[in-house]
């Protein structure tokens, strides 16, 4: 309780002594926390929508004719050796044409001069969810090309591809902007803390004198670290919220945030962040003590 | 250091040299023996060697040749986790007072109780009782550097009895005093000598070792040239 009490008094008079030093590194702290925790929700959100994507995925073949019984058993199972499926569902040129009309609702009318079998027949496939990436759906999209029949393989390839890139962009930001908290929130307090064991040199060979244990002298000063990630990461994150909400309010409505549900980060997450946060600013604070204060 | 172990000294000094570069020889084959409860003044010129004798025996510097014990430690061989806890058991007052000019009165005093964990109430109550013992209690939230040299000197001899240290070594601590505060001084050190702390006094103010019925010791040139032990009416002249 006493080494408590004392190192806590101890912190108190650091922190008055090196205020506007070490508001500029909370401020940056929380900067970068910021920084990072907006791209990484975007990211997060980006990977859940990515996820409802899979759920909808469906593969369409279309056939140059339409596939009698044996033909469509035989498809079957050339489909489900490949890759296991959801549902196969076959569909006639009458049911095309059915489909579509459905679809024109109102203006039905513009299919009364043509033929009710000018649209080909085509197979549905659903797949189950173990299709991660791009490059297993495109595989997977090039064997039902290949299949007895078939003309073309249509799975809203642009969008896919499009929705790929942007969450591949969107990782390169977050390692970037993750790269980029390390740094500052190491190197920063790092640095602050260094200058505090500069300008507080004659004070610490005193101390070092009148029997000062490492523990009494380093403890503080990691301790400054450990509320530089605490309250820099809390602001930063603070911050995010209060840009979350905002933007949720102004931009709701049609438009891409309507398509995908945008949610923040969950309460595991949050102290993730924190935590790591925490470990980062006092590891720097500890490297930085080792270096320069050698006792 | 607080229990008095078998050997009945504090201090032992076994031929110690202490040379700094490039050539200045401090301490020439300096032996010295200082038992448990002693006052001891030390006395001599300027650049005698008085502070390099009170710096080997604090830890602060090691001698080139020869050995310096302290409660039976080797003080060339004291382990680095070892030296804060020794140190707390010394309380010295440096000559240049070493205070921190940004901090208080009480602050400064307060510093040498804070190091040892002590509870902030028993650091109050004795630092409240050290500034009335040295008249000082006016100045307790005065910022040390605006304070005086000679008031600046009784806060450095506060902080060094402070923590009731078994050792407490004193470099000229009456250099920029008036003859009544000294007088103060001196009662300090009385006491905290009478309560069992060994004390050694460097000093060339021959007003405050005179009259005192305590050893001398004299330096000149980095050696021992007279031990005047009062309480056996003896002189002794060392090797």
């Amino acid at each position: 309780m006493k080494f408590i009490s004392t190192i806590l008094l101890q912190t108190k008079r650091n922190l008055q002594k090196t205020w506007p030093t070490q508001f500029m590194t909370l401020l940056t702290v929380s900067l970068s926390v910021l920084i990072f925790s907006f791209f990484f929700l975007i990211y997060m959100n980006m990977i859940k929508a990515g996820e409802n994507l899979k759920d909808d995925l469906r593969l369409t073949i279309y056939l140059e004719d339409e596939p009698v019984q044996e033909m469509q058993m035989e498809l079957v199972r050339k489909i489900t050796n490949f890759s296991p499926v959801d549902e196969i569902r076959f569909t006639s040129r009458e049911e095309a044409f059915k489909s579509l009309a459905a679809q024109l609702g109102d203006n039905v009318d513009v299919l009364d001069d043509l033929d009710p079998s000018f649209l080909p027949p085509s197979i549905e496939v659903y797949p189950k969810k173990n299709l991660n990436t791009l490059a297993q759906i495109q595989r997977f999209s090039e064997y039902l090309a290949s299949l007895p029949g078939a003309i073309k393989v249509q799975y809203g390839q642009e969008w896919v591809e499009r929705f790929n890139y942007f969450t591949k962009l969107l990782r390169i930001i977050v390692f970037l902007s993750g790269c980029l908290l390390i740094m500052t929130t190491t190197f920063m307090v790092a640095y602050t803390i260094r200058l505090a064991v500069v300008a507080r040199q004659a004070e610490l060979e005193i101390l070092r004198l009148l029997g000062a244990t490492n523990s009494y002298i380093r403890t503080p000063f990691l301790i400054e670290g450990f509320l530089q990630g605490l309250l820099g990461s809390s602001l930063g994150l603070l911050a995010l919220f209060f840009l979350f909400s905002w933007i949720q309010i102004r931009f709701t409505g049609p438009g891409i945030l309507q398509l995908i549900d945008f949610t923040f980060f969950s309460q595991n997450m949050i102290g993730l962040i924190i935590t790591a946060s925490i470990i980062l600013c006092t590891v720097g604070g500890f490297s930085s003590l080792r270096k320069f204060m050698r006792i | 250091m607080n229990t008095q172990p078998g050997n009945k000294s504090i201090i032992e000094i076994f031929k110690a040299t202490k040379i700094y570069t490039p050539d200045v020889v401090a301490l020439e084959d300096i032996s010295l023996s200082v038992p448990y409860g002693e006052m001891l003044f030390v006395t001599g010129m300027s650049g005698a060697g008085k502070t390099t004798l009170l710096k080997l025996i604090c830890g602060m510097e090691h001698p080139d040749k020869g050995l310096v014990e302290v409660s039976g430690r080797n003080l060339t061989q004291i382990k680095d986790k070892e030296i804060p806890k020794f140190r707390q058991q010394i309380g010295m007052a440096y000559q240049d007072f070493k205070l921190l000019p940004d901090r208080t009165v009480t602050q400064n005093i307060a510093m040498a109780m804070e190091v040892s964990y002590q509870n902030i109430r028993t650091i109050k109550r004795r630092v409240t009782e050290l500034l009335q013992k040295l008249r000082l209690e006016h100045k307790h939230d005065s910022l040390a550097g605006k304070l005086s040299r000679g008031e600046q000197q009784r806060v450095a001899i506060a902080r060094s009895v402070a923590n009731s240290p078994s050792l407490i070594l004193a470099d000229e601590p009456t250099g920029n005093l008036d003859s009544r505060t000294t007088r103060l001084v001196m009662d300090l050190f009385e006491q905290c000598n009478n309560a069992g702390a060994t004390v050694i006094i460097a000093t060339h103010d021959e007003a405050i070792y005179k009259k005192s019925s305590h050893r001398v010791l004299e330096l000149h040139g980095g050696t021992i040239i007279s031990q005047e032990d009062k309480s056996i009416s003896t002189i002794d002249n060392m090797p």
